[in-house]
């Protein structure tokens, strides 16, 4: 073992900072359960345990599928690594402190507005929350410098490439494809008794849904791997930057699979049942226009949010059905949680890394996890005020109104 | 400002395909339950009290040919998803998807 000598105060460090990377993980997670699910929980395509199991075992699949290292996640908003991966020297003094004390911050930033975005239901990028750390905390330690605002020429990078102008134009674009999906299986199944028409979509659903579920795996975890390798190359510089450690792999892959399975009931519920009432047809297009917007995009290596993508989707597939109710309200307020994102996880970001680096070494690093600890906790004691599970998931949404609590005593 | 550009290239492209595979395989799909009711008969169409619908083979052919259709395309976009985890390179060449394993 390379670190068993090595018990300091960087080791705990790292310690800490590879602990807060699964636990973001975890959140990326049960965020995310929404994206791939929400439609076809509402829908009753599969019941909501189901639905999240299917969506976990696709995530852990996914996550061992890819062997890519994404270390140059952190590279696309924050200049903090040289061209080939490795941590910039200066970063690299005291064992690597000044690298992972920005990762700490960064990722602390990040836990906190995902689960305070989950507590208001609001389905909101985790890739953006993660950005947002990284540039707060980046800001923080090295000045604006630190921050890389936009790619160079054509090449799609930087805050402006890679988190600004995707943020405006993959919701737009699934938007359209949903809303012309939708209107065009509507039209052509008319004749079809509803009953029918549902059964037949629902298995469409199954098939579309398990699609996002995979490319979540493969996409997501990948970045926290990268965010891990780099904070083990910071701490001991001669490690490779091309391979993932086996353990990071399974830590990453089980972390993702078991938030998935969780569920962000929150998330799911505003998704499918608060955005727009969502059919079994409906559903199905939604789905296909998000499957295809993010492998096309992947394909042609625009980098963009599941998330949006997902939400355009759904939001598209109300606007395609004649008659159906689209919340606008809600809407709304994912949109401004949206725009917000990336500034709020940045100040956070930035202020833990101020109170890391006042306090100094091992009691700075603590203090930043313990806040970020106990902010998670009360969040959570919060969401216990109106639980959201998978037994009351799909109740009927009525503006301001919270649903019903669930039966207490079901035990599975 | 080249940024935008960049973007906006990559947005056109996006929504054309998109548009292709994510607003067309679903409606084959919904072609396809279409003639399963035809070809079913029975309760599957709507129709006045009393008439019983005539169920016709030949829409059931063309419904599992088309839901054959679709699944392959979901087969191939889960390939392209494992393909693209394990590092390789699809291309597709006219519309054949050609993997190449990374060097």
């Amino acid at each position: 073992m390379p670190y068993a000598d090595l018990v300091t105060p960087e080791f705990v460090l790292l310690a800490l900072v590879v602990i807060t990377a699964l636990a973001f993980d975890f959140t990326n997670g049960f965020h995310d359960t929404a994206n791939a699910m929400a439609t076809s929980i509402a829908t009753k395509a599969l019941t909501p345990k189901a639905a999240v199991t299917l969506s976990a075992i696709l995530n852990l699949v996914g996550a061992f599928l890819s062997v890519e290292v994404a270390i140059t996640v952190t590279n696309s908003v924050i200049q903090v690594q040289n061209a080939d991966g490795t941590p910039r020297p200066e970063l690299m003094a005291d064992g690597g402190h000044g690298l992972l004390l920005i990762l700490m911050a960064a990722l602390a930033g990040a836990i906190i507005w995902n689960i305070l975005t989950w507590l208001w239901g609001l389905p909101s990028s985790s890739s953006h929350a993660l950005f947002g750390g990284l540039v707060g905390a980046a800001i923080a330690s090295l000045g604006w410098g630190g921050v890389k605002w936009t790619g160079s020429g054509g090449h799609l990078d930087g805050v402006i490439g890679k988190v600004v102008l995707p943020a405006l134009i993959s919701p737009a674009v699934a938007i359209v494809v949903a809303m012309i999906g939708t209107r065009l299986v509507f039209a052509i199944t008319k004749g079809v008794a509803e009953r029918y028409q549902e059964a037949g979509f629902r298995w469409g659903q199954i098939g579309t849904a398990s699609l996002l579920s995979l490319s979540h795996g493969t996409n997501d975890a990948q970045k926290t791997m990268g965010v891990i390798t780099l904070a083990l190359i910071a701490a001991n510089p001669g490690m490779s930057t091309t391979e993932i450690p086996l353990w990071v792999k399974f830590a990453c892959a089980f972390a993702i699979a078991s938030g998935t399975y969780i569920g962000g009931w929150r998330i799911i519920r505003t998704m499918g049942k608060g955005l727009v009432e969502v059919l079994s047809p409906q559903g199905m297009a939604a789905e296909s226009a998000s499957a295809a917007v993010i492998l096309t995009s992947s394909q042609m290596g625009f980098p963009l949010s599941t998330t949006h993508v997902c939400t355009g989707s759904i939001l598209g597939s109300g606007l395609g059905r004649k008659g159906a109710t689209v919340r606008w309200g809600v809407a709304g307020r994912m949109l401004g949680a949206w725009l917000v994102t990336l500034p709020s996880a940045a100040l956070v970001g930035a202020g833990m890394w101020w109170i890391g680096h006042l306090l100094g070494e091992l009691l700075g690093d603590i203090v930043v996890f313990a806040i970020m600890c106990l902010a998670g906790l009360f969040m959570w004691w919060h969401s216990r005020r109106d639980r959201i599970t998978h037994e009351n998931v799909n109740d009927e949404w009525e503006p301001g109104s919270t649903p019903t609590e669930p039966a207490k005593q079901t035990v599975p | 400002m080249d940024q935008l550009w960049a973007a906006l290239d990559a947005t056109w492209r996006i929504l054309l395909v998109g548009l292709v595979l994510g607003a067309g395989l679903p409606t084959l799909f919904a072609v396809g339950i279409r003639s399963l009711a035809w070809g079913v008969g029975g309760e599957a169409g709507r129709h006045e009290e009393g008439v019983q619908l005539q169920p016709h083979p030949l829409g059931r052919v063309v419904a599992y040919a088309l839901f054959a259709l679709v699944i392959l395309c979901v087969l191939v976009g889960v390939g392209y998803i494992v393909a693209h985890g394990l590092g390789w390179t699809v291309t597709f060449n006219g519309l054949l998807p050609v993997v190449t394993p990374k060097h």
